[in-house]
């Protein structure tokens, strides 16, 4: 198993997906970071009592376009994890040598899940560092916010692992897409109907949330850094903030949603003619 | 034995892989496995490696059921359309699959080094695998299937992008395997190659095994014979039909397969008998590409031999 995760690191720095990733999110940064300086020079004197709304928006911007990347990383550098190496032809040399098919499984999952964690970490630290010096906003790191922002990526690297366990690269990249993109546009609709008072959108967000949790993490992501026991900011940043916590019970369906992709994928490949 | 299989079988759906699969492959050989494109040569040698699942039958390797961790740490395969991970130098890709057998750090640095200079690589380690040549690919893929000195070796197709004096190499490395007591499974389409360094062979034809033995005796077994004969006549044709399994004549020249190898001095007699004047008479062995033939175009039906396990 080691020799597989060892495997994977050394792919994603060889096949420069970190590299490509990190100076594409240097990019993104770079933009976020201008965008913050200056949005907030220019509109924060005239905000007057909305300063803090205003600084908070950006922070909340920057966290959700920051989980879009960190997801999009996980599916397209797992997509083709297994279906890749079968369509590429490596996975002949490999399977028959003495080693177990789940271990090869758990050796991505951990070599995946240790970068995109890295990653995300990284990502998360530059995001509050960039609005704490272009606002003066002192966001604490919160290490359980944290934690939640490396578990976006690994309900998709679950996700993905399952799926490049029998579906083609194409097909698994194009299912992991629109079961992602499922979760945010059900995540948005519930704000929105938090907003407008309508039951059938905040329960179409709580069923997009149990078919994919990553957006459901986000928002308790969002709540746990900008709500207070007076008031909860998070309830103001409309589409991008959250209305109420995704409750202790969401974290655990999260860990068991991980658990039951990553037991199908073991179980798939297990028993799969290759 | 070193491969024992029981009614080995393999469908994809309603069509056969293979079927009926019953071999046994002793210790020490070189055991080549035959038959044309599609025939299920592959699927056999996949389902011993552990890529297929069996669909019914039993298999076992080096004594242990198929998908033992224990056989296959002894066991070396190197793939047909192998590809390994080009963005590694030779080197890495050792290590890699050291790894994944086992071995110590200490055995790596004995083996890998050992591995190149047996296949012809030293020197080249340090090169990425994506700028190798095909041959130089293949030649990778068998170091691989070599690190753990293996106690039996599926090799498939190993030799189908080396140029002759690459073949010849591998040739050799495979008969010093066989020296060295180990067990080979070849599986190849080229028959001349099987000819010169098999012990035993098994054609296999639409999924079955229709003919398996040692290689020596399959071919004593079938004897062509060129006989030159002027004044022929119908009765001096007649008898040479009755001793042959197939007779072409060509003006003069009669070429003959016979039955049996004792029939060849009755042919002088047959034409003196019947007045025909007698140029020459040569007995040629049958080819294994003969043989291969013959049993594909009768489809197997005299020579099956699926059903029973052959001792080889």
């Amino acid at each position: 198993m080691l020799a597989i995760t060892l495997l994977t690191f050394k792919e994603v720095i060889r096949r420069r997906i970190i590299l490509i990733t990190l100076f594409l999110t240097l990019v993104f940064l770079v933009l976020f970071g201008t965008g913050v300086h200056y949005g907030y020079e220019e509109m924060a004197g005239q905000a007057g009592p909305l300063e803090m709304m205003l600084t908070q928006q950006f922070l909340a911007l920057g966290l959700y376009f920051g989980s879009f990347i960190v997801a999009f990383l996980a599916i397209m550098a797992v997509v083709g994890a297994i279906s890749g190496e079968i369509e590429g032809g490596t996975i002949y040399a490999i399977v028959p040598r003495p080693v177990k098919r789940s271990a090869i499984i758990l050796g991505k999952l951990l070599g995946y899940g240790f970068m995109l964690c890295v990653f995300a970490v990284l990502f998360y630290i530059a995001i509050l560092l960039i609005i704490r010096f272009n606002t003066g906003l002192n966001v604490p790191v919160k290490p359980a916010a944290l934690g939640l922002f490396c578990l976006q990526p690994l309900i998709l690297l679950a996700v993905s692992l399952f799926g490049t366990t029998f579906l083609s690269t194409l097909a698994n990249g194009i299912a992991a897409f629109m079961l992602y993109a499922i979760g945010v546009i059900g995540g948005m609709m519930e704000q929105i109907g938090y907003l407008a008072s309508s039951e059938v959108l905040i329960q179409i967000g709580i069923v997009s949330s149990l078919i994919m949790p990553a957006d459901a993490i986000y928002r308790k992501i969002v709540y746990s850094l900008l709500a207070t026991p007076e008031v909860s900011m998070a309830s103001m940043l409309g589409p991008f903030g959250s209305m109420s916590e995704p409750s202790a019970w969401m974290l655990l369906y999260t860990g068991l949603y991980i658990l039951c992709f990553l037991v199908l994928a073991v179980r798939i490949f297990s028993k799969r003619d290759l | 034995m070193i491969i024992e299989t029981s009614d080995l079988t393999k469908m994809y759906g309603k069509k056969v892989g293979c079927s009926e699969i019953c071999l046994s492959v002793g210790e020490g050989q070189i055991f080549g496995f035959l038959g044309p494109n599609g025939a299920g040569k592959s699927t056999l040698v996949k389902i011993l490696v552990g890529l297929l699942f069996p669909t019914s039958g039993t298999a076992k390797i080096l004594g242990r059921p198929l998908g033992d961790l224990e056989a296959r740490r002894k066991t070396g395969f190197l793939p047909e359309n192998f590809r390994y991970q080009d963005w590694l130098t030779g080197e890495e890709l050792l290590s890699f699959h050291a790894s994944l057998y086992g071995l110590s750090a200490q055995d790596k640095k004995r083996r890998i080094p050992a591995v190149l200079e047996q296949v012809g690589l030293s020197g080249k380690e340090r090169q990425r695998v994506g700028t190798y040549s095909k041959g130089m690919q293949q030649r990778i893929g068998l170091a691989c299937a070599l690190l753990p000195d293996p106690e039996l070796v599926f090799l498939d197709e190993p030799t189908s992008a080396l140029d002759p004096l690459g073949r010849r190499e591998v040739r050799q490395i495979i008969l010093d395997l066989r020296r060295r007591g180990k067990t080979v499974f070849l599986n190849s389409h080229l028959l001349s190659e099987v000819e010169m360094i098999c012990d035993q062979v098994a054609i296999i034809h639409k999924g079955r095994i229709i003919s398996t033995g040692v290689l020596e005796e399959m071919l004593s077994g079938a004897v062509e014979v060129e006989v030159q004969v002027e004044a022929q006549t119908p009765q001096m044709l007649s008898e040479f039909s009755a001793l042959s399994r197939k007779m072409t004549v060509d003006g003069s020249r009669i070429r003959l397969s016979l039955n049996d190898r004792k029939d060849v001095g009755s042919l002088a007699g047959i034409v003196v008998r019947n007045g025909g004047r007698l140029f020459s008479l040569k007995a040629v062995q049958g080819s294994l590409e003969d043989l291969f033939i013959d049993l594909i175009q009768e489809g197997g039906g005299n020579h099956h031999a699926g059903h029973n396990p052959t001792n080889l």
